[in-house]
């Protein structure tokens, strides 16, 4: 216990004196990968969005000449003047615009008569259609700000109703260049409707430089009441008046709007009406200001970011259908395979042929490994087959060689060489091997008395080269021991049964494995081109026509790193070892027979679940967290526990073929929220590596001898 | 266990009661983890108490840890017989209330409360409530207050710490049958109040509204004061290691989501409005904080230089926490004098205008309580009385503010 605590200090120091570079990078990927959703969220009113309308309420505070006056407002600089459009003229209006569908239409329509007239858009929808804004305004229309997305202002904040206007202008000014200083707010209608609490909304926005412009006539073209309908109520009340008109070129199906405009516009103009902007209907100037500078730049710079955004939207939402399949495909066909496999390696009267009895060399490297090396070493001796212990100490520093002496155990032999890494030392030991059928063991496990004669037991098949063991974490009572405790029985008990079924297990663990020396000296013994040995000699033995199985009784206890660090970087050299080993063995793909089998199916599948869907996994935490806080917390939240539920069902699934205990599932859900990601940066890291080529020293795991006996056997 | 035998272990106080072994015990280790929670509890109860940000009660929830620390201190303490254990535990609450509330009901009676606008003898039967709080105490919802300087709600303010000391006085005197039942099954012992609260919360059961009061709180906080036993008694030592980082965010998600759930229109989230959700939220953290629980026998190298603060707050915790609101409510008349300063009003009038003034000039009334009466502590533990009880250090390097402390120290003794 008391151990522990110190080494954990010991970890904690360490990590803060090195900035945790290696999280920047992805930190930033997701953050901006957030942004873009948000801003897409922002522009399609799904994100802030606020529906709520306030009801009518007295008018004590507003002017009483503004509630008989005209409909369009000047509140500005504190002044309360009301206008009216001149007689003979309407100022038709579009609201909630533009729209890919049915503005082009509007247009079409004012262009075949010469008419102007005046278009309220809101920011979002000027954002995801720039070009048609550039239209309206080309074709000599005017464009009034509605808000950025459609809020009723007099339930919103001060800060709200500014950013509102602001981000509509910067909307606009990356759209079409301009700025405009018509307002119309939402969910308004005549100036006699104004009240207590949208008077202050006008008068806010006056004091922003804002003209106010209500309408005369609402032909409530929304509910779409019939083309007749529209235009009556499109037509002035009293003949020869001037009106402005209130219509809707977006929010729905708009054709009746587009068709009653058909015929509004030859029935006033037979009335010798003329059609023309809000401003021009009051014989002012023209709403607009050019815009430049850095106005301009930030508007085209928000522009291109929104159409970023929601061009990229499918792109990702595709990506994240990718992974989700890929997830469930794979546990599918774990389910599927293990099964098949317990089914045929559990039947009765299965056995690999006649006993294997004959004598075994096992091999263990090691490295600074005192703490463990005795455990290790006498647990090997109290084997239930022959065996003959060969320990390779590749210089070490801390007299492990020494320790192994020390126990003076009959058939335990210590051979002492240079440091030359892990590869190398195996090669020393099995140059000095005296049987043909080598088991190799890391420094740190311990195996149980009857693991090598399970892992032996299938060379009785001649054409089987290596026999993968099942490794177990000993040290499993920490979280962080528990996680990967899920991690391994998983591992081992339906990745590797897939793989085994499928004839291409990718690994042989370096903690539990045996091979014919034959089959190892066929492919020139270990080699040091990856940092993934193990891997590395698997795929080897693959090319080289042999057979690889899984032997789930040949179980052996290892010590699992306790510290996020230590984690990292074994988990670093096994992920960017393995990109490299595949890297090597690529031409696999293009072989024959045995080896082609593995290239064309093996490797593949270890591409696709192990390399490029964990890069994408990052996605689902992004739309995790983008679908709890801004979409739908409980919708998320069920489609998140229903991949729970599959994976626990799967790992479930892996514990029972274990024989292992349930208990330490708990730990499944807050695997799932921190080890998953911290695997993915770990991954991402790999393929930084691999890009740039850079170099990977090794990192020793620092030991603390816990897995001190093989658990008892369940 | 480093401090070494010549240092006497700095006056300790848990809150609000102090273990102290028995004289003539050699010193005991205090566990510095848990004197630096008790110590950030204290400071954000006040910061609470002036700011009332539900945030507040959400990044650390103040009184599950004090019930919790308080709970594995008695459960020690109930090593030895439990009746001297219990007196022991209320004469050192209740002495310092009772100069507390001779102050507040003395202030009270000068403004003009009296059984007269009570009631007569019911109101005489509730002062009793002064002396052994085992319901409120009573206070006059108004006052005439001074003009001014002191506002007519001050009897209102002052009495917000004491339902602390009403829920304390249940523990000390259930704690004895609390820990016997804990003793025999753990797990759902330490999970009964959390259903109690659930079912108080539902109203299902209609109690007075004192006994309501009490049995809530003691339903909230008693699985917090029990998880003080637990940790005492190793029940979550023996849980293996993987199981409560592995449980505890579900707990705290859950009494997430009910506050969220129950908001209350005025206070949003805050859990001191939301029963259920405050027992959840509580026994998560303190499963949480209890799971880290690292044992500190000495400093580490980074808190060092506040062990000096840590320890005067935990030897005074009782004090302090009787006495922030009073201090707090001093600091309005103070900081309005500073208006009067042409230059203050004139170039920082957000300032004088911010809570963080309050909050910040608060700190030396409390300091000043904590001299003018953190010493009936002492007497109440019958130990020997001190002004500022500044932790001396254990000889080692950097000890040149032990040294200040310790002469601060015989100065205070000698003005005795």
């Amino acid at each position: 216990m008391h151990r522990h605590r110190r080494h954990r200090a010991a970890a904690r120091t360490r990590r803060r004196s090195a900035p945790p570079l290696r999280f920047l990078l992805p930190s930033l990927v997701m953050v901006a990968l957030m942004g873009l959703l948000l801003l897409r969220g922002l522009v399609t009113n799904e994100v802030f969005h606020d529906s709520r309308v306030a009801e009518s309420v007295d008018k004590t505070t507003v002017p009483r000449h503004l509630l008989t006056g005209g409909p369009v407002v000047d509140s500005r600089h504190g002044r309360q003047r009301s206008y009216r459009p001149a007689d003979r003229t309407v100022a038709l209006t579009f609201d909630d615009g533009p729209d890919p569908v049915w503005t082009p239409r509007v247009l079409d329509i004012l262009a075949k008569h010469h008419a102007r007239a005046t278009f309220f858009v809101t920011g979002a929808m000027v954002s995801r259609h720039p070009a048609l804004v550039r239209r309206i305004v080309a074709e000599g229309h005017e464009v009034g700000v509605h808000t950025f997305d459609h809020p009723d202002l007099a339930l919103q904040s001060d800060t709200r109703l500014s950013w509102e206007l602001a981000q509509t202008q910067l909307a606009l000014a990356g759209a079409a260049g301009i700025h405009s200083s018509l307002f119309r707010p939402p969910y308004s209608s005549r100036a006699s409707a104004l009240d207590d609490l949208t008077w202050p909304v006008v008068r806010k926005a006056g004091a922003r430089g804002y003209v106010t412009a209500f309408i005369d006539t609402d032909t409530d073209d929304w509910k779409r009441p019939g083309v007749d309908a529209i235009v009556r109520a499109a037509l002035p009340r009293h003949p020869g008046e001037g009106a402005v008109v209130l219509m809707h070129d977006s929010g729905g199906d708009r054709s009746q709007t587009v068709a009653a405009l058909d015929r509004l516009m030859p029935l006033l103009e037979a009335e010798h009406y003329r059609f023309t902007t809000v401003s021009g209907s009051l014989g002012a100037p023209s709403a607009h200001t050019a815009v430049s500078g850095f106005p301009l730049w930030s508007g085209r710079v928000f522009i291109g970011f929104v159409s970023v955004s929601v061009a990229l939207l499918p792109v990702l939402v595709a990506l994240l259908a990718v992974v989700g399949g890929l997830v469930l495909a794979r546990f599918a066909l774990m389910l599927a395979l293990s099964f098949r496999h317990v089914r045929r390696t559990r039947a009765d009267g299965f056995s690999w042929g006649p006993p294997v009895t004959a004598p075994v060399t096992v091999l263990v490297p090691a490295y600074n490994e005192r703490e463990c090396i005795a455990h290790t070493v006498r647990s090997l001796a109290r084997s239930d087959h022959p065996v003959e212990v060969v320990v390779v100490d590749d210089g070490s520093t801390d007299g492990t060689a020494a320790v192994v002496e020390a126990l003076g155990l009959p058939g335990v032999r210590v051979v002492r060489q240079a440091n030359a890494g892990k590869a190398a030392a195996l090669d020393t030991g099995l140059a000095h091997a005296s049987h043909d059928l080598v088991v190799m063991v890391d420094g740190d496990t311990v195996f149980e008395p009857s693991t090598v004669r399970e892992l032996v037991q299938p060379f009785a098949d001649p054409r089987i080269g290596a026999v993968a063991g099942n490794a177990k974490v000993g040290n499993r009572d920490t979280l962080i021991g528990a996680w990967q405790h899920i991690e391994y029985v998983m591992g081992f008990n339906l990745d590797r049964r897939m793989y085994d079924v499928l004839g291409c297990i990718p690994t042989i663990p370096g903690a539990v494995g045996a091979y014919r020396r034959s089959a190892l000296a066929g492919v020139g013994g270990m080699s040091d081109d990856t940092l993934a040995e193990d891997t590395d000699v698997t795929m080897a033995l693959h090319r080289a026509g042999w057979r690889i199985v899984y032997a789930e009784d040949a179980r052996a206890w290892t010590e699992a790193p306790q510290s996020m660090d230590q984690l990292w970087s074994q988990r670093y050299r096994w992920s960017y070892g393995t990109m490299q080993a595949m890297w090597k063995h690529r031409h696999a793909v293009l072989e024959r027979g045995t080896a082609g089998r593995f290239g064309r199916v093996g490797l593949p599948l270890v591409a696709l679940f192990t390399v490029v869907a964990p890069l994408l996994a990052p996605l689902i935490d992004v739309f995790l967290l983008y679908g709890m806080v801004f979409v739908d917390l409980g919708r998320t939240l069920l489609a998140w526990l229903a991949v729970l539920a599959v994976q626990a069902v799967c790992a479930g699934y892996a514990f029972r073929l274990d024989r292992e205990r349930p208990w330490h599932l708990v730990s499944l859900p807050i695997q799932q929220v921190v080890y998953r990601q911290l695997m993915y940066l770990v991954l991402l890291q790999s393929w930084i590596t691999a890009l740039t080529g850079g170099r990977l020293r090794w990192q020793k795991l620092r030991r603390t001898g816990e897995v001190e006996a093989p658990v008892a056997a369940v | 266990m480093t401090l070494p035998a010549t240092a006497p272990a700095p006056a300790g106080a848990a809150v609000p009661v102090a273990p102290r072994p028995e004289s003539g015990a050699p010193p005991s280790g205090r566990d510095r983890y848990l004197d630096l929670l008790r110590a950030l509890a204290l400071v954000r109860v006040v910061a609470y108490h002036q700011f009332g940000w539900a945030w507040l009660t959400l990044l650390l929830p103040s009184m599950g840890v004090m019930f919790a620390l308080a709970g594995s201190l008695m459960a020690r303490s109930l090593e030895r017989p439990a009746l001297h254990v219990v007196r022991s535990r209320m004469r050192r609450l209740l002495v310092p209330m009772w100069l507390f509330g001779a102050v507040a009901v003395g202030g009270m009676v000068l403004q003009g409360w009296g059984p007269g606008s009570g009631g007569g003898t019911r109101w005489w039967l509730k002062m009793l409530f002064w002396v052994v709080p085992l319901s409120d105490p009573p206070y006059p919802s108004h006052l005439p207050g001074v003009d001014g300087i002191l506002d007519g709600g001050w009897a209102e303010q002052v009495a917000v710490p004491l339902w602390y000391l009403r829920a304390y006085l249940w523990f000390v005197l259930l704690s004895p049958l609390m820990l016997r039942l804990l003793r025999r099954a753990p797990w759902p012992v330490l999970l009964a109040p959390l259903g109690l609260a659930v079912v108080l919360g539902s109203g299902w059961i209609a109690l007075p509204d004192r006994v309501g009061a009490a049995a809530t709180d003691f339903a909230v906080f008693a699985s917090c004061w029990l998880l003080g036993f637990a940790h005492h008694d190793g029940v979550l030592r023996r849980l293996p290691r993987y199981v409560t980082p592995s449980v505890a965010p579900f707990v705290l998600l859950a009494g997430l989501w009910f506050a969220v759930d129950h908001q209350d229109p005025e206070s949003g989230y805050d859990l001191d409005g939301i029963p259920v959700a405050q027992a959840v939220w509580s026994f998560g953290f303190v499963l949480v904080l209890l799971h880290l629980s690292p044992s500190w026998t000495s400093w580490p190298r980074r808190l060092r230089r506040w062990s000096g603060v840590i320890g005067l707050l935990n030897a005074r915790a009782v004090t302090v926490y009787l006495w922030h609101e009073a201090a707090l409510i001093a600091t309005v008349p103070l900081i309005d004098q500073l208006w009067r300063f042409p230059v203050l009003e004139r170039n920082v009038p957000w300032l004088l205008d911010s809570p963080w003034l309050n909050f910040l000039g608060a700190w030396p009334l409390i300091a000043l309580c904590v001299v003018l009466f953190g010493w009936v502590e002492d007497v109440a533990a019958r130990r020997r009385p001190r002004l500022l009880p500044w932790p001396r250090r254990s000889a080692g390097p950097g000890t040149v503010r032990g040294h200040r402390g310790g002469r601060r120290r015989q100065a205070s003794a000698r003005a005795r």
